[in-house]
């Protein structure tokens, strides 16, 4: 493949992606399965931790924020992609002259992009309502996208799981999903974690992704926004990497 | 250079295996049926030939690409037709064959122009702006075609194109796979109708448990089976205990109800019309009319592939 072959290849690949992500706003953003676990979901687990506990806005919101991203982005996928087996539309992205890349590029973008605009929704009652401060916009905005892309990412990672009922993946996700919020120092300081469970932390996303939200309201971080951003770069590339070699296994 | 090359084809799903070294070919501007039983195999050779599904061994070309190893170039050639009509039902007609056009990088002005095209050939343009939820069956397969033509291709898979739909829909469909066939197009078509294959196709493959059992065009293959005459004959008033009267006839060897005929399969229709005449007279009956019929496609599949559908009352096969 030549050099010029090779960007048209990436040029149709980008396409493809974007209208995969088009479709699933279309279809799947307003479906009651998705407001039930992607919003609202996230705002009664928050509610019934956080309600009657002390703390600040500016230390509630960014665990709003993060919990909101996790459930959010990673609700798209395991919902859109088991109906779209039923409907066997699926059989139609994956047998599209692009690889299977962009498939799960473009099913993450939905997901990616749902999470950002649910995730605006504490972060602007956090300004307007409560009137928290932000010290630095830099790690939020980069927070924000690359937990928004690795929960989608996640998400996608785990809809590869060969089942036409969105509940089989719900099921599955949500016992991961649960557990992150107690080991990713949302609720608990990741240094009041008890025993081994500290360690576990260090394997979450939502550690990384809490970390630098937490940092723009508070100014500091449990690690440094490096090792944040670079932690959360890697989980991306290992979900992206796993879903396509899972989608192509279960597919043969 | 044949738009499908098939060799020596293999697919295990574990213990079971789905294909058993298969290897034909397709020509390019062909008709190709591929009958076969359920669980004959089918629907593996469409999913290996459309690059979803890896073959165990063989390998399969398409316009020259490797499947396997130049999957994305040789997809580009093909519009694919899946046996469900698999399109989004919370999106437009128009919104599904734009989504399509663009997974198959159609630039917009071709697209929009290849879209309203499409959508007047099927009947779809005065309702590209419903969602087609509320479209009919038969408006639903329809749009499935048009979105695996929105492309352009080269080659065309048909996967029951016509399974289960009303009238109307069944010519607009044989009549864009006649259009197709005259452009150039290849069509690659199964289908549970094997008179449509008869009179669609130019070149059949009988596909049974994972092997080709024959392939060839239909009429040579029914002239494989001389021995499958028949002679169709209406008698009025129908004799009582009709059917075990004519199968008392010299050289019959199997008697079929037709509605008000019967079909009375023989490898000598001469001697049968001699026999039918004398049981007409003996019964004080009159014959209201007799026609003799060579083998169909469905008695040559039904010699190949070892069914006997007729007696459990189906017709039809996948």
């Amino acid at each position: 493949m030549t050099d010029q072959d090779w960007l048209r290849q990436l040029r149709v690949e980008i396409i493809a992606a974007w209208a995969i992500a088009k479709k699933d706003m279309l279809i799947y953003y307003l479906k009651p399965n998705i407001i039930v676990s992607g919003m609202l979901f996230p705002l009664f687990m928050f509610l019934a931790f956080a309600v009657g506990r002390p703390g600040e806005p500016s230390v509630l919101i960014p665990g709003l924020i993060a919990i909101t991203i996790l459930f959010s982005a990673s609700s798209i996928e395991p919902v859109s992609i088991p109906i779209e087996r039923r409907m066997k539309t699926f059989d139609r992205l994956i047998s599209a002259p692009v690889s299977l890349h962009a498939v799960v590029l473009g099913e993450s973008m939905s997901g990616f992009l749902y999470s950002i605009g649910i995730a605006s929704v504490p972060f602007l009652a956090g300004l307007i309502i409560f009137g928290t401060p932000i010290l630095q916009i830099a790690p939020l905005v980069i927070g924000v996208l690359l937990t928004s892309f690795c929960f989608a990412t996640m998400g996608t990672l785990f809809a590869s799981y060969p089942t036409e009922s969105p509940g089989d993946i719900m099921s599955m996700l949500n016992v991961v999903r649960l557990p992150l919020i107690f080991i990713s120092g949302i609720f608990i300081p990741i240094d009041q974690i008890p025993g081994i469970a500290q360690y576990a932390t260090y394997f979450s996303p939502l550690t990384y992704g809490n970390d630098l939200i937490h940092a723009a309201y508070s100014g500091t971080t449990s690690f440094s926004p490096a090792v944040d951003i670079m932690m959360l770069l890697v989980f991306i590339l290992i979900f992206q990497f796993a879903a396509n070699r899972l989608y192509k296994k279960f597919n043969e | 250079m044949n738009a499908i090359e098939v060799s020596h084809l293999t697919k295990h799903f574990g213990r079971l295996v789905a294909l058993n070294d298969i290897t034909f070919s397709v020509k390019e501007g062909e008709t190709f049926g591929f009958l076969g039983p359920n669980g004959a195999g089918k629907t593996t050779t469409i999913r290996i030939l459309t690059g979803i599904t890896v073959p165990t061994g063989g390998d399969a070309q398409l316009f020259g690409r490797d499947i396997v190893k130049d999957t994305i170039a040789a997809r580009r050639t093909m519009g694919i037709v899946h046996e469900t009509s698999n399109i989004y039902t919370d999106l437009t007609a128009w919104q599904n064959l734009m989504f399509t056009a663009q997974l198959y990088d159609v630039q917009k002005a071709l697209r929009e122009k290849r879209g309203r095209e499409l959508l007047e050939l099927f009947g779809l343009w005065e309702r590209k702006d419903d969602k087609t939820n509320g479209y009919s069956k038969g408006m639903k397969r329809r749009l499935t075609i048009a979105m695996g033509l929105i492309n352009d291709p080269r080659l065309i898979f048909l996967d029951e194109p016509t399974s289960g739909l009303d009238v109307q829909s069944n010519l607009i469909i044989r009549d864009v796979i006649r259009d197709l066939n005259a452009k150039g197009v290849t069509v690659f078509l199964t289908t549970h109708n094997i008179e449509e294959a008869n009179l669609t196709c130019d070149r059949v493959a009988i596909i049974n448990r994972g092997m080709i059992a024959a392939i060839d065009s239909p009429e040579k293959l029914k002239g494989t089976i001389q021995s499958v005459q028949s002679v169709e004959v209406a008698l009025d008033p129908v004799p009582a205990h009709a059917e075990e009267g004519l199968r008392g006839i010299a050289t019959v060897s199997e008697v079929r109800k037709l509605g008000d005929k019967f079909r009375l399969i023989t490898e000598d229709p001469p001697t049968v019309i001699d026999g039918v005449m004398a049981y007409a007279k003996a019964q004080k009956a009159r014959v209201i009319s007799v026609n003799t019929y060579g083998p169909s496609l469905e008695d040559v599949f039904i010699r190949l592939t070892g069914l006997d559908v007729r007696t459990k009352g189906v017709r039809t096969v996948d």
